[in-house]
């Protein structure tokens, strides 16, 4: 059900958990894939509370890359340094680990830290550079679905959306009140 | 809903509920409040005239001079950037009665940026390695710039203040955005800026949880880091013959301790003058008072285990840093220090009608805290009245204890004063109580009635 067309989104809401939940349901069985639709709550609900998809976890790529950048540089610049200016002392060896350990620690944590922040920032609103429908009233405790697709779906969503019991559905692409 | 039920905070039956109370309380008129931030402010001015003082009348080279700066800051890292630990360990071990307070203890990350200002100057009062000071760097072996300690120590803290500030905002993001679609105006933009775009997606939510994770991990090993370089760099590689593996723990160890202390006395500040009682309750005092009580004899294990190797080996070196930080110059701080870190501790807590209190934990917190206070300007006051020793590898001679100056007291008050003053007003415009875990928190409560009495029953997401 992909489009070239420009996204439109719309939103329906929903008093109660179980009506949210079948209407997650409805929304699957009309054909939408998964990443066209999302639920939005303003409690952490458990996962799965409404038979949607366990996100895919790529949250360890930012620490584990910035921890292997920090790690390298660390090793870099302690013995790059030493074996740039080669001083060998009592015969002990040119590279000493123990004081290389401590720096490259650094690195590494200083590394992992600096991606996950940026990583933070960046997954934060990147995913969702196309910020779809909403509706303040999701922090009252209403129960939102967002279906996100082509100009041409969105009659049958909106169907959709209110045959499964939604109390209001609002229209994305009308929407002045949040950015 | 029993009456007992509704003080101890479970009043509201629902989440949203929930959210509008703690809304409301947050958005009242505080006249007293601004009349103390005033006050506040005042206060920090003076500590900048006293820092003015004290760098136009002795510069940055004189190092000794800068002893109690030295130990304003270590009290800063010790408490106020420890305190964050509060909400990270209990959310790890998924306690719910960290709900109420976990929010008190990530505020102090924000004031973690006051602690990075107050040690900037440092930068410049530590010697460079040229001295011929006994380090873990190596330098004159290896290829070690000479201003090593510097560049690791300033490394180190600014990912800890970093990883404070984005523990503080992931954590608060949710509630940023509840602050955007209740406010109108320049508010809403600039909560919506802050919330930044959280629609409460259940992708949002996950992703959420898990960074707090990965952060609070982090925060924990970059503190335990700082303290490392801080408590060698600043400290014992001032002090010749100073060689001591655990130190570096201990100074941890009492971040942590010194945490707890300082978030339990934000919570009793918001439970007694703040409109939280419904929120803050006997559970979190009790929590927090247990934890302090281990912490506390915790510190005796450390201490001892330090004290015994250098009375035992009992070597010139050993007994002159026995006689320079516990028993010469510094003996009184000492025993002060002893009594109000683990000895009242220990016996206070021993006893039921006060641990089994909310004031009784608070008052050992405050004990705490001034130990905490005294044991950083035993330890760099007087590390710092040595730094320009010659003989590098003993002391030879003990000086005497180096009382605090006008500047030195001027620097004190505005230093706290300014950590006070960040701190409320970060309170002031993030909700003191994290909105979304209490929230949460009614997903998984259930109230039931047990034979003749009622029981709550929690449940856990998985």
């Amino acid at each position: 059900m992909t489009t070239l067309k420009p996204p439109k989104s719309v939103i329906g809401l929903f008093e109660d958990e179980d009506t949210a939940a079948d209407a997650l349901d409805a929304v699957a069985s009309a054909g939408f894939e998964q990443k066209e639709y999302e639920i939005l709550t303003g409690t952490p609900y458990p996962e799965g509370t409404f038979g949607e998809e366990e996100p895919i976890h790529k949250l360890y790529r930012f620490p584990l890359i910035g921890a292997a950048c920090g790690f390298t540089a660390g090793l870099l610049l302690t013995a790059g340094t030493q074996l740039a200016y080669p001083l060998i002392v009592g015969g002990k060896p040119l590279l000493s680990i123990p004081p290389m350990a401590i720096i490259m620690y650094e690195g590494t944590m200083l590394g992992a830290i600096l991606f996950t922040v940026a990583g933070i920032i960046f997954e934060s609103r990147l995913p969702r550079l196309f910020m779809g429908a909403y509706d303040t009233r999701i922090t009252e405790g209403y129960i939102g679905i967002t279906i996100t697709s082509g100009e041409d779906e969105m009659p049958k969503a909106e169907e959709i959306l209110k045959k499964a019991g939604a109390v209001d559905i609002k229209r994305g692409w009308e929407q002045t009140d949040f950015d | 809903m029993s009456e007992e039920a509704v003080h101890n905070g479970h009043g509201s039956t629902n989440p949203v509920e929930v959210m509008n109370d703690l809304l409301e309380k947050g958005s009242g008129q505080k006249p007293l409040f601004w009349r103390i931030t005033a006050l506040l402010g005042l206060l920090t001015v003076a500590g900048i005239v006293g820092f003015a003082i004290r760098l136009t009348s002795d510069g940055l080279g004189d190092t000794p001079k800068w002893g109690y700066h030295m130990a304003l800051f270590a009290l800063i890292l010790t408490a106020v950037q420890g305190a964050p630990m509060v909400a990270i360990a209990p959310r790890i071990a998924k306690a719910h009665w960290r709900r109420s307070i976990s929010r008190a203890a990530e505020l102090f990350g924000l004031v973690g940026v006051v602690s990075f200002l107050i040690y900037i100057p440092l930068i410049w009062v530590l010697p460079s390695m040229t001295d011929g000071r006994r380090t873990l760097w190596f330098y004159g072996e290896l290829n070690v710039p000479a201003y090593m300690p510097q560049i690791m120590a300033t490394l180190v803290l600014v990912s800890l203040v970093v990883t404070g500030l984005s523990l503080l905002w992931v954590s608060a993001r949710p509630d940023f955005a509840f602050l955007r679609d209740r406010s109108q105006g320049r508010r809403r933009k600039w909560y919506g800026r802050l919330a930044h775009g959280w629609i409460g997606s259940s992708q949002q939510w996950y992703w959420q949880k898990h960074r707090l994770g990965i952060l609070g991990a982090f925060y924990f090993m970059m503190l335990v880091t700082v303290h490392f370089n801080v408590s060698v760099d600043f400290g014992m590689a001032l002090v010749p013959g100073w060689i001591d593996a655990l130190y570096p723990v201990t100074h941890a160890h009492s971040s942590l301790q010194a945490g707890v202390a300082i978030t339990l006395v934000a919570m009793y500040v918001f439970y007694k003058w703040g409109p939280y009682k419904e929120y803050i309750n006997f559970d979190q005092f009790w929590g927090l008072g247990k934890l302090l009580f281990a912490l506390s004899l915790l510190w005796f294990w450390f201490w001892f285990s330090s004290f015994i190797i250098f009375w035992y080996g009992a070597k010139p070196s050993e007994e002159a840093i026995l006689d320079l930080l516990m028993v010469g110059p510094y003996l009184p701080i000492f025993f002060v220090v002893f009594f109000l870190v683990f000895f009242i501790p220990l016996w206070a807590m021993i006893w039921n009608p006060l641990r089994r209190s909310v004031w009784g934990p608070v008052t050992i917190a405050i004990s705490v805290l001034i130990a905490t206070a005294l044991d950083r300007i035993r330890v760099y006051v007087g590390a710092f009245s040595v730094s320009q020793h010659e003989n590098k590898h003993q002391l030879d001679s003990i000086p005497d204890a180096v009382l605090p100056g006008l500047p030195d007291v001027l620097i004190w008050i505005g230093g706290i004063a300014a950590c006070v003053l960040v701190y409320m007003l970060a309170a002031r415009f993030i909700p003191p109580i994290n909105i979304w875990e209490q929230k949460e928190l009614k997903l998984y409560q259930v109230h039931k009635k047990f034979h003749r009495t009622e029981v709550q029953i929690l449940g856990k997401p998985d």
